[in-house]
């Protein structure tokens, strides 16, 4: 569950992860978990999952809905949204970069 | 640590988080404990978030303490304070000796100190210590608080070492090559950066170092004769002239000079318009440098037969005394009307004072090579009335005991010494440096790698 590079930081970094999650719908806590570790192989703690989440909530990136029972889903804001495409945009910057350098070395 | 214990402290930590953040998601947080499988890192993550939870300003418990307090009853504290904290320090400041202070400094490393320098403000000081001069090591050091000076780095440079008059640049002999100057850049002293290294023009072993008083020149002074660089720039330093002074009558294969040369014996007049420099075995050459690039020597100065070890120019620039190895102090007039010409001379130092409780002077045994003769420094006070001669001695060949000696001249405005003062010391050195001012005293120890200060009345 845990990949070689989790220490690398930006790319494990867990808002990150949080809002790949919820750009494609609602999910709950525990969904959120099971879905992370399900597309990047990180294994995000509940201490770690709801210290983010509570972050991203102040920043208005997520929000949170109806809380059925216990479970309460989160669904991405459209500020959310921007701030994930602008992450996207410069992973795929160095991406790019680190092809080119790796096929040119 | 099984799952069920994993979970039992994961629910427990739950409940350490502020009551505002469990109010909001302490019952989301435990429905996801339900279904997840806790291990250690569990625990650990949810510890973690408690704690960076209650830093976190939104969630962090508020105390309020108020104050209960009377205004009178905080005046009875404060008063309470001052004379816990003041009353000692009022018993124990007198008992400090006012005479003459020292500090200490654990040795950066190892071996005899080589080299001494202040910085014109008196905030930092470059010394260098152990090995060969070009193999040694410099450590600069944070004067600011005196009693408690602070190491800043180590660096590869060996003695002589000087700093620039702005503390910007410090030049040391070039770790590894004999006559080669290394630039360090010391802007930020816990990392010197070497800028550049000079070695055109320089052979033989480096002797001496000296930065003009507005730090655009650097004097350079090896066996083979002295050397003036540009260093406006110090990454990009120009070589200006070479001057081919009598050289000095040393052993190139052995210590390049006798303790107590250091970079004094290389200095610049106050307005820098003049370098006066060591030569021969008994004379001191005075250059014209006011134009660096066509500088031309001014005049010869003749001493008692004896090599020079410490020069220092008066503050007005019109006065050069010089410290020779036998101890005779001597004082040109450099300046004014007519040619330099001596107009003092105090022969035989090393005899002239009388220890404490009747103990015997005996001079070190210079005789023909003066590698165990005594070391010196040399320095007037910035009102120019006063030359300050340190003298560090041998006891007796081959002890390296040394009983020590600070001698104050009072002096005119034509250059006439009188009225002597003697103060004492009794350690173990023989590498005093005096900084900019007069007031303070550093010697570097024989072994050990200690820099001694002493902050003169």
């Amino acid at each position: 569950m845990h990949g070689k590079f989790d220490g690398l930081g930006r790319f494990a970094d867990p808002s990150l992860l949080i809002l790949t999650s919820l750009s494609d719908g609602p999910k709950h806590g525990y969904a959120i978990m099971t879905d992370i570790a399900a597309f990047s192989g990180v294994g995000m703690e509940p201490g770690t999952l709801y210290g983010a989440l509570s972050r991203l909530e102040r920043r208005g990136w997520i929000r949170p809905l109806a809380a059925g029972e216990r479970r309460r889903p989160y669904e991405i804001t459209a500020a959310g949204q921007e701030v994930l495409a602008e992450q996207l945009r410069s992973m795929q910057q160095v991406v790019r970069v680190a092809r080119q350098r790796t096929a040119t070395a | 640590m099984t799952p069920a214990l994993a979970d039992r402290l994961s629910r427990a930590v739950v409940g350490c988080y502020p009551p505002r953040w469990k109010q909001r998601y302490a019952a989301e947080l435990l429905d996801v404990l339900d279904q997840h499988r806790a291990g250690p890192r569990t625990v650990l993550s949810l510890a973690g978030g408690a704690l960076s939870t209650h830093l976190d300003p939104d969630y962090r418990m508020q105390i309020r303490l108020k104050p209960h307090l009377s205004r009178d009853a905080k005046l009875y504290i404060a008063i309470f304070a001052a004379i816990i904290v003041g009353v000692p320090a009022l018993v124990i400041l007198p008992m400090i000796p006012r005479a003459i202070r020292e500090s200490r400094w654990e040795p950066s490393s190892s071996g005899s100190v080589g080299a001494i320098a202040f910085s014109r403000d008196q905030r930092i000081m470059v010394s260098a210590t152990g090995g060969p001069p070009w193999e040694a090591t410099s450590t600069l050091w944070d004067l600011t608080g005196q009693a408690r000076p602070r190491r800043l780095s180590v660096f590869e440079g060996g003695s002589p070492a000087t700093i620039s008059p702005d503390g910007a640049t410090v030049a040391t002999n070039a770790f590894g090559g004999r006559a080669q100057v290394a630039l360090w850049n010391v802007t930020r002293p816990r990392h010197p950066a070497r800028l550049a290294v000079l070695s055109a023009g320089l052979s033989g072993a480096l002797w001496g170092e000296a930065f003009s008083p507005d730090g655009r020149i650097l004097a350079t002074a090896s066996t083979s004769g002295l050397v003036l660089w540009n260093v406006a720039d110090p990454a990009r330093p120009r070589l200006l002239r070479r001057l081919a002074a009598a050289p000095l009558p040393l052993d190139n294969s052995g210590p390049p000079v006798p303790f107590g040369v250091t970079q004094g014996d290389l200095v610049f007049s106050p307005d820098g318009r003049m370098l006066a420099s060591v030569s021969g075995r008994d004379q001191v050459t005075v250059w014209d440098v006011a134009r660096p690039a066509r500088a031309a020597r001014l005049a010869t100065l003749a001493g008692p037969h004896d090599y020079f070890a410490a020069l220092t120019f008066s503050p007005r620039g019109n006065l050069l005394a010089g410290v020779t190895y036998h101890g005779s102090v001597l004082v040109f007039r450099v300046a004014g009307p007519g040619r330099p010409a001596r107009v003092s001379i105090r022969p035989g130092l090393l005899a002239s004072a009388r220890f404490p409780g009747g103990g015997s002077t005996q001079a070190g045994p210079c005789g023909g090579d003066c590698s165990f003769a005594a070391a010196y420094a040399a320095g007037f006070t910035p009102d120019g009335r006063a030359l300050t001669v340190v003298v560090d001695r041998p006891e007796a060949w081959p002890s390296t005991a040394a009983r020590d000696t600070v001698f104050t001249w009072q002096v005119t405005g034509s250059g006439d010494l009188s009225d002597v003062t003697t103060m004492f010391r009794d350690v173990n050195d023989a590498q005093p440096v005096l900084a900019p001012g007069g007031r303070i005293l550093a010697d570097g120890s024989l072994t050990g790698g200690e820099v001694h200060l002493w902050t003169l009345p």
